[in-house]
């Protein structure tokens, strides 16, 4: 059992090792995922056709190519278009309780669930 | 003609639905032990009117009445006939008949079944659905009538947005419907329930099979609608969390919720008021779903025709739906003596609750917060895919491996945490997961512990359910097949969505006919154009050739661009060659003002393997439900 317990480890750590942030290649086509067509309905870039998403994929393409990173280019565009192009909706006071409120529900829900076995941990051994 | 005939039949639905209520109210008050047969009658005859008027208002698509504004509005007398079919639920109005057309379906069925059950809880479930009914067909009468005249009468129609011309979008309504909607009769029953103050376990056993049937068609139609957007929409996805298509998760979430521990209430005592929650909520989101959609407060291709005062109609009904639900919760509740063993399969259940109450709270927040931070702040934020993504799918982890271990528990009495059940089998998901990932170069951590446990769930049901077969020798019990049926569907979802996130390739290119362009691992011809005359459109279409440099193997697609006449309308067809493990995916676009096209390539693994890990979830639900020991 032990060695088996090892071998999870060894095994988890070479998963782990080889993970890595998604290859350069990829980015270009990551980006344009994020980004909202605004001129379309509830399209990203890289999936519309309009010509609004064509000129912002050559947008992206030339920020990259400057040397912005994908944060930079977030960042860029939505100075440029307001936060409406960002799917992946940026962390600020205006959405501190849009990326919290989640989390705070499954805290309020687990402490609920330990009210309900508290008598059990209470009075019984295990 | 048709018109007023529809109007009878509404009229005397709206009467028969009324005198439901009036009676039922009476017999309450009277010692006979069931309903009388009346109510029985009546409850048929209201089953008879709404069918006739759905019936009604088919007809008049079938023979092109374009005396009927919705007919003219939606239809054209050179549509397909599926298409004049489908046409009915096409639109806002006739979809509100649809939807009560269920409503009092599930009415009538539920009461003819349980016509010998307790008689108070019976007539008190009849009150609120017919309730509910009436309060849908007034809603119908008073705003959005099917049936209303249009003068003159015109010559032809506007016809129905060809991307709802489509096979998958003709049947995903009803689905939704079925499941949106049969949870009304729990939500109902539920109420009827707390009142009556009826036994717990018997309430289970009685609701049981309702919101299987719900969370089934539920199933199907999200299903259903996401291989409608896969084909039909060109972009290649099959799910953008986009808010409707959360409006319909969000009700999923819960019905999944409410199966699992209706399971436990039959068995024991203890999560009755829970389980009341679950139900009267499933029904309230699905409603409150349609407020967001109907009103166009959400905008996508599933807003019809905006109107404020319907919307307004939606959000006082909701609004009574929920105060008056809540009143009667806070008035009838009985006191409930919880108590559960760590670890058993209770214990389990309610983690599972825990998980499905964060999932439904995530999307529901997601898809609400915007609306109020634009109506608060007047500032527009987009949330998307990523969102979910960052949020959901780390929680998926340790559910999978919950859902692994906890069928293989005890009711009651499994008080202690057993490693050696589960050591092994990870043991062997880790090998059989580091093997996928090397082979396909695979290096998201997330995905690979994604990975990981979906495998470990797949295997430790398989195992599971091999054992189990061989203590009762030979055949497995049915309860314990379907529920390994639908755990091992859910882990080939999460398996199969896991890699093809992680394996689709997608490649932008512009070209002109004749042009050939070369890619890493393909060859990409547009060899030519074609003009086709269709009945109702005309069709530009490209032949594609895809050579694949390694296998030196050839595919042919035909991407097209259709021209629609009524309403004129440009569409973008997908070509799609599919496999059992990929798909390539081509669609075409011309580009404004040169000769030059846009192809979007893509190669999408596992699509069909994705539908059929979900056709898996539903078939364990099918399975428990016909099973005569449930």
């Amino acid at each position: 059992m032990n060695k088996i317990k090892v071998f999870i480890t060894i095994l988890l750590a070479f998963n782990i090792y080889f993970s890595d942030l998604l290859s350069e290649e990829k980015i270009n086509n990551q980006i344009y995922k994020n980004l909202r067509c605004i001129v379309c309905q509830g399209q990203s870039i890289a999936d519309s056709n309009s010509d609004f998403a064509q000129t912002i994929k050559s947008v992206v393409n030339d920020k990259l190519s400057e040397g912005m990173n994908e944060k930079e280019v977030y960042h860029f565009l939505s100075e440029k278009y307001g936060d409406w192009i960002l799917f992946d909706p940026p962390v600020k006071k205006k959405t501190y309780l849009l990326w919290s409120l989640p989390y705070i529900f499954f805290v309020i829900g687990g402490i609920a669930i330990l009210f309900i076995f508290k008598k059990v941990l209470k009075h019984k051994k295990y | 003609m048709i018109s007023e005939f529809g109007n009878l039949t509404v009229v005397l639905s709206i009467l028969t639905s009324f005198f439901l209520i009036i009676f039922s109210i009476i017999e309450l008050k009277n010692n006979n032990s069931y309903p009388s047969i009346k109510l029985r009658n009546f409850s048929i005859l209201q089953l008879i009117f709404t069918n006739l008027s759905f019936l009604t208002l088919l007809m008049g698509y079938l023979i092109s009445d374009f005396s009927i504004e919705n007919v003219y509005e939606n239809s054209h007398t050179e549509k397909p006939l599926l298409y004049k079919i489908s046409g009915v639920w096409g639109n806002h109005e006739g979809s509100l008949l649809l939807w009560i057309n269920v409503l009092v379906l599930f009415s009538f069925l539920f009461f003819s079944k349980n016509f010998k059950k307790n008689k108070k809880f019976q007539l008190l479930t009849l009150i609120f659905q017919n309730i509910l009914i009436l309060g849908f067909f007034i809603f119908l009468f008073a705003t959005s009538n099917p049936f209303n005249k249009i003068f003159p009468i015109p010559s032809e129609g506007l016809g129905l947005n060809p991307i709802l011309q489509d096979p998958a979008l003709a049947i995903h309504p009803p689905l939704l419907y079925l499941g949106f909607v049969g949870s009304s009769i729990y939500f109902s029953a539920a109420l009827a329930s707390l009142i009556s103050r009826y036994n717990g376990k018997d309430f289970a056993i009685i609701s049981k099979p309702w919101v299987l049937v719900s969370w089934i068609f539920q199933t199907l139609g999200i299903l259903v609608g996401s291989i409608w957007a896969y084909y039909e929409l060109g972009w290649g996805g099959y799910w953008f969390w986009d808010p409707v298509e959360n409006s319909s998760l969000i009700p999923w979430f819960l019905m999944t919720a409410l199966l699992h521990s209706i399971l436990v209430l039959e068995k024991r005592s203890g999560i009755y008021l829970w389980v009341v929650v679950l139900s009267i909520l499933t029904f309230t989101m699905s409603v409150t779903g349609t407020f967001l959609v109907r009103s166009g407060i959400l905008n996508s291709v599933h807003t019809f025709a905006n109107d404020p005062t319907r919307g307004l109609y939606i959000l006082i009904f909701l609004s009574a739906m929920i105060f008056s639900s809540i009143y009667i919760f806070y008035k009838y509740s009985p006191i409930e003596n919880r108590s559960f063993n760590l670890f058993s399969k209770e214990f389990f259940i309610i983690i599972n609750n825990w998980f499905m109450s964060f999932f439904l709270i995530t999307v529901l927040i997601g898809t609400v917060y915007p609306i109020f931070l634009e109506v608060l702040t007047s500032q527009k934020i987009s949330i998307g895919p990523p969102y979910y993504n960052a949020i959901l799918a780390p929680f998926l982890i340790p559910l999978l491996f919950l859902m692994a271990y906890g069928p293989t528990t005890s009711w009651i009495i499994s008080r202690q945490f057993k490693t050696k059940k589960i050591i092994y089998n990870l043991f062997l998901s880790i090998v059989i997961t580091s093997i996928i990932i090397l082979t396909i170069n695979q290096k998201n951590f997330l995905i690979n512990v994604l990975l990981i446990a979906s495998v470990y769930l797949i295997l430790q049901n398989i195992i599971g359910i091999y054992k189990n077969t061989k203590k009762n020798s030979g055949k497995p019990s049915t309860p314990n097949l379907a529920s390994a049926i639908s755990h091992v569907g859910f882990g080939l979802l999460i398996f199969f969505i896991s890699l093809n996130s992680v394996t689709s390739v997608g490649h932008d290119l512009n070209i002109k006919a004749g042009e050939k362009k070369s890619l890493e691992n393909f060859d990409i011809t547009l060899e030519e154009l074609k003009v086709f005359n269709e009945k109702n459109y005309k069709k530009f279409v490209g032949n594609i050739v895809v050579l694949n440099k390694k296998t030196n193997n050839i595919e042919r697609l035909k991407p097209e661009i259709r021209i629609y006449k009524n309403p004129e309308t440009i569409t973008y067809e997908a070509s799609i060659r599919s496999n059992i493990f990929s798909d390539t995916y081509v669609t075409m676009s011309n580009i404004s003002k040169s000769e030059f096209y846009n192809i979007k390539f893509q190669k999408k693994p596992f699509m069909n393997l994705i539908w059929f890990s979900t056709i898996l979830i539903v078939l364990g639900g099918m399975l428990r439900l016909i099973s005569k020991k449930i």
